[in-house]
């Protein structure tokens, strides 16, 4: 049985198809990145994978653990242990870093000075969520409630996007976290540059272009994309 | 003069403003509130913790409607004792404190306060006493007519202590509540003052609120309106001397039918002298909330920041931020919005493994949350439990 099944789905944003007859799989300890060059549909992928509203598939099916979730919403979807770290999180107005770690660990019973201490977040507990963070301090403190979500399948958008190497490193090692606590450890990541490359080994390696996914191959797929492009692939 | 020709001045200032009407807010006809109101006035210990105050505080004055009062202080350095027992064992100062930020004549509502009140708290932090334990004050009405109770708080030099002040009222009581407030913060001390009302669907209130801040001084103010009422008008001012600074926080919750016009005022009189005045209002229902805010300043700096949460499609915010520079000495700033929860933050809470109404919760609660530096532990417990409670009425 799959952890994850896609069944020729079709997804549509605002009525407009993003993506058609998507097919693929998340084994166990299969650590799967998603590569596509800017508005392929990797983002639109991931959220429509959680339920995420106006991401709506249009048709095919999603299975998870062997259930079909294709109709469920959102807080079902998360429930069943899915769960999605977003490239770009909004700014929680008031809402202290502490809290939100707080009410997650109280939860999904985790640390939350062990969490913040990992990603290096420690002097953001008390700030408001997303407010004047650098891109690096915002994908840390995003990676961090992914960690305390203790998710059996998670979702990444973009670690390396708009962080430093320092950072990467950090948030490289706590997703590594992530992996290793789920049950299945499987992830799926999705990225621009494949920086993450350098300290997470894939598995599988998907390419999305031009509304599908186009190839899915072994790690040096990568190479692949960095020799010839995604126009040539897709 | 003697005191009961100073009683009688300030008879005659206040019958010249029984017909006059507030500037903001609904007019209401006071006339109902003339008669005192028979029966037996009880304390509902049920209803003061709801809004916070601790009975079994060290330092404490309660009023019941206008027929009971009881007080005591068992802090060194605090005194706490009725307005009435002040004015009659303090003759000569009570006349450099009473009615002197705010004059009786000034509306019909101080009018009858100053016609018709009884009770209010006289408190005074002695010099250079600090007080880390919240002086309480709980003022309810059981029976419902009119409670008037006239407030002082003098917090000497170099003091600093904190006045929490709960008012309530019993279920479904018609009741008007005009609490006259005069502080006086001087030199060097720090005043914070928390304030949390829980009224009902047929009350009217009417604070009336100034307070003097003395050279260095602070005032820090945490008002809170909880629950329903019918309506309510307040706007409290608070005069700035040299370096003196204060921080004015409105959380005003709207529910029903209530109409809500609450403001805050800081005139900057003195050099270096600071303010920051902060609303965050809260409408359901068919709520109406006006929120003011204005700062007038010679010299110094101020900045207000007017925040409006729409909780329902039939509810009505206006914030009305007014800056009002007498010199090119001062710098003042504003901002203001107004708007619904954002559903993109709501669906990220979602996909964090929040339900809905969590979601919504932890929003609402960053919403009304502002940063205050320096509360004592037990004041910011109390204030975290009101938010809590905020919350909890307005979903």
């Amino acid at each position: 049985m799959s952890v994850l099944l896609l069944k020729n789905v079709s997804i549509a944003v605002s009525e407009k198809i993003v993506l058609e007859d998507v097919n693929m799989s998340v084994e166990k300890n299969d650590v799967v990145f998603l590569l596509g060059p800017n508005g392929a549909g990797k983002t639109t992928l991931l959220r429509a994978l959680v339920g995420f509203p106006g991401y709506n598939i249009v048709s095919g099916r999603i299975f998870f653990e062997g259930e079909d979730i294709t109709n469920t919403s959102m807080e079902t979807r998360v429930s069943k242990g899915i769960a999605i770290a977003h490239q770009i999180p909004p700014k929680l107005m008031g809402v202290r870093v502490r809290q939100l770690l707080e009410a997650l660990c109280h939860k999904n019973k985790c640390d939350v000075y062990e969490i913040a201490d990992d990603l290096g977040i420690l002097h953001l507990l008390d700030r408001e969520f997303g407010k004047g963070f650098s891109g690096g301090e915002l994908k840390r403190v995003e990676i961090a409630t992914l960690l305390a979500q203790k998710p059996k399948l998670a979702l990444i958008d973009e670690p390396d996007s708009g962080v430093d190497v320092d950072s990467i490193e950090i948030v490289a090692k706590a997703i590594k976290k992530v992996i290793e606590l789920s049950p299945y450890k499987s992830a799926i990541i999705v990225t621009h540059s494949a920086l993450i490359s350098r300290y997470i080994e894939p598995t599988k390696v998907c390419i999305i272009a031009s509304k599908a996914i186009r190839a899915c191959n072994g790690k040096e797929l990568i190479d692949e994309v960095f020799k010839h492009g995604f126009r040539e692939l897709a | 003069m003697g005191l009961g020709s100073w009683l009688k001045e300030i008879e005659t200032r206040a019958r010249e403003g029984l017909n006059k009407p507030s500037p903001y807010g609904i007019d209401i006809d006071v006339t109902q509130f003339l008669e005192v109101k028979e029966g037996k006035p009880s304390l509902d210990e049920s209803r003061v913790k709801e809004v916070g105050v601790d009975l079994s505080a060290k330092a404490l004055y309660t009023q019941v409607d206008q027929l009971y009062f009881k007080y005591l202080s068992k802090i060194p350095g605090v005194e706490v004792m009725k307005i009435e027992d002040f004015v009659e064992s303090n003759r000569d100062e009570a006349r450099e404190y009473v009615w002197k930020l705010i004059d009786p004549g000034k509306d019909k509502y101080t009018a009858l306060a100053a016609l018709r009140g009884r009770g209010g708290y006289f408190i005074r932090i002695k010099k250079n006493t600090k007080v880390e334990e919240p002086i309480m004050a709980c003022l309810f009405m059981s029976i419902g007519g009119l409670q008037a109770p006239h407030n002082i708080v003098i917090a000497e030099k170099g003091s600093e202590a904190t006045v929490y002040t709960g008012c309530t009222i019993a279920p479904e009581v018609i009741g008007l509540h005009v609490g006259i407030s005069e502080f006086y913060v001087e030199e060097n001390a720090t005043l914070r003052f928390v304030m949390v009302h829980s009224w009902n669907k047929v009350s009217h209130v009417r604070p009336r609120t100034a307070v003097y801040v003395g050279p260095n001084g602070k005032y820090i103010s945490y008002y809170v309106n909880l629950s329903k009422v019918k309506t309510l008008q307040t706007y409290p001012i608070v005069y700035l001397s040299d370096n003196a600074y204060t921080y004015l926080a409105s959380i005003i919750l709207g529910l029903e039918d209530s109409d809500i016009d609450v403001g805050s005022g800081a005139n900057l009189n003195g050099e270096n002298a600071a303010a920051e005045i902060v609303s965050r209002s809260l409408a359901r229902d068919s709520a109406k909330i006006v929120a003011r805010a204005s700062i007038m300043g010679r010299h110094g700096k101020g900045h207000i920041d007017c925040r409006g949460l729409m909780l329902s499609d039939k509810a009505v915010i206006r914030t009305i931020p007014e800056l009002y520079a007498l010199t090119p000495n001062t710098i003042l700033t504003h901002e203001a919005s107004i708007g619904r929860l954002a559903e993109d933050e709501i669906n990220y809470l979602i996909s964090k493994g929040f339900a809905k109404d969590e979601a919504i919760a932890i929003l609402l609660r960053g919403f009304i949350s502002v940063e205050i530096k320096g509360l004592p532990k037990k004041v910011q417990e109390y204030i975290e439990t009101v938010e809590k409670l905020t919350v909890e009425k307005s979903m």
